[in-house]
């Protein structure tokens, strides 16, 4: 009973799909009407049937012009992805190579940065040094002090010397002129016994 | 035991880990790190930082005992990994040979060929890497050494120590051409952590130096601060970066700097106090910061 209805189904099932779907079917469709319409005899059925006839070649002209443009627009896309993916393709390689020019530039900014830091380190403990111009200056206005200073005490030795020396001399004159009297007096003196002398040997 | 039961041991001894000291290897792809244990463990990047990392993949991939005290510092040199520990300096291939070299300290520099060795005994030696005879030795400090910096435009070393001054020594002559006391300048001092020096760096003409006195930054050819940094506590390592100054030490932090004075960001970390920072300049594509210090607890 099972393999009858089975049987039954698949006649079904045949019948109603038989000549497989869609555009295939109305191509068989259309041969079997085509067969038909040879077979028949009659004109104006025949008429009907031939304006179906070319209606349904009308319709799979269509379906068939449908499917070139699609098989037309398929080709053209594979065409459009294929340039898309070489170009994606390029741009990933061009990429790669900025990121490695970017990694250089990195550490040179890096080996800039680091030159920069040891400079400012560097700096700042110049910058608690005094400035050189004004260490100079000052240098300067020392020497002029000192030399000034060196001149005047070079006078003042001078003056001392000359001082000195006239003192020497004029003690000296004193002394000599001290000896010359006491000589002088001592003369007198002696010449005043003489005479005293004299007189006593001639008053005898 | 296997490596997945529980290890109450281990667990307490990684709660208590610190991390002092980290190196890159020459080809940028391993990090080495030393801890309190003397252990040094070896870190791939490649695999921890990969896409597909897991938590296996970011434990270290060897790890094993170099000394026995505390591994203080790691250096990297073309194919070797040097370790110093208490008293000795190892050597060891970066593919996994072990030699043992000779006998030092707590901190380590490398300049053309000869390795610096400077810590408890106040001085620092100058070993030849070819032959492992000790070229000079160079005297002045009067405490205990924290760290080296090298200065390779002018042939110079410049070494930090807890008595602190900061020293610069020149290598031709193995003298000493300055003593630069940080404590002394009112504007570094800072009396309540004391005087000592525990991280300098040195960008040919300019130095960062910092520990008790805060960081601050120098300018060697007149040898006066110029910029001192508003960051709290004691700095453990500094770094010169572009043009940035990042900083590392008390508090869970890694500061960076401007060279300018003011502080551009304060980037949290999980430990508490960091020991070791240091950056991986010898890798394209593993270009990182990697900071390290004590465990959380």
């Amino acid at each position: 009973m099972g393999s009858v209805t089975d049987d039954e189904v698949i006649r079904k099932r045949l019948l109603i799909d038989g000549d497989g779907a869609g555009d295939d079917r109305r191509i068989n469709v259309l041969l079997k009407s085509f067969i038909k319409w040879c077979n028949s005899g009659s004109q104006e059925d025949g008429y009907t049937q031939y304006q179906r006839m070319l209606g349904t070649l009308g319709q799979c002209e269509f379906s068939m012009g449908k499917t070139l443009l699609v098989y037309d627009m398929n080709l053209k896309e594979m065409e459009n992805y294929e340039e898309i993916y070489t170009e994606i393709g390029q741009n990933l390689t061009a990429a790669h190579e900025k990121i490695a020019e970017c990694k250089k530039e990195i550490l040179q900014a890096k080996r800039i940065r680091k030159n920069r830091q040891e400079y400012d380190a560097l700096a700042k403990v110049i910058q608690q040094h005094p400035d050189r111009h004004d260490t100079l200056k000052q240098l300067e206005s020392l020497d002029k002090e000192l030399q000034h200073l060196s001149q005047i005490k070079e006078n003042v030795e001078d003056k001392l010397e000359l001082r000195k020396k006239q003192f020497h001399v004029l003690l000296s004159t004193i002394q000599e002129l001290q000896q010359t009297l006491e000589n002088d007096e001592k003369f007198s003196d002696a010449d005043e016994h003489q005479g005293n002398q004299m007189e006593t040997e001639n008053g005898h | 035991m296997g490596p997945n039961e529980f290890d109450p041991q281990r667990s307490l001894q990684v709660l208590h880990m610190t991390v002092f000291s980290q190196s890159f290897s020459p080809c940028g792809k391993f990090l080495a790190a030393g801890n309190n244990y003397g252990e040094i463990g070896v870190f791939s990047l490649s695999a921890a930082l990969g896409p597909e990392a897991t938590e296996d993949s970011k434990m270290p991939i060897v790890t094993f005992k170099a000394h026995d005290g505390p591994v203080y510092s790691l250096l990297s040199t073309d194919s070797q990994l040097l370790s110093a520990g208490n008293g000795e300096v190892r050597a060891w291939n970066w593919a996994e040979l072990v030699k043992k070299v000779s006998v030092g300290l707590g901190a380590l520099g490398e300049v053309d060929n000869s390795l610096l060795m400077a810590g408890g005994d106040n001085k620092i030696h100058v070993m030849d890497l070819e032959s492992g005879d000790f070229k000079m030795v160079l005297e002045g400090h009067s405490d205990y050494i924290h760290c080296l910096a090298l200065r390779d435009s002018a042939g110079e070393c410049l070494s930090g120590s807890e008595d602190g001054a900061v020293r610069i020594w020149d290598f031709r002559t193995g003298r000493e051409v300055h003593s630069i006391e940080v404590f002394k300048y009112q504007e570094c001092s800072r009396p309540q952590y004391g005087k000592y020096i525990s991280c300098l760096t040195t960008d040919s003409d300019w130095m960062l130096c910092g520990g008790g006195p805060s960081l601050s930054l120098w300018h060697l050819r007149s040898v006066t601060p110029t910029t001192v940094y508003p960051v709290p506590g004691c700095q453990r390592e500094a770094c010169f970066h572009q043009d940035l100054v990042l900083s590392v030490g008390d508090g869970p932090f890694v500061s960076h700097c401007h060279l300018s004075g003011d502080v551009k960001a304060r980037i949290p970390c999980t430990p508490p106090s960091l020991y070791s920072m240091r950056l991986n300049y010898s890798s394209q594509e593993h270009r990182v910061l990697s900071v390290a210090g004590s465990s959380q607890n």
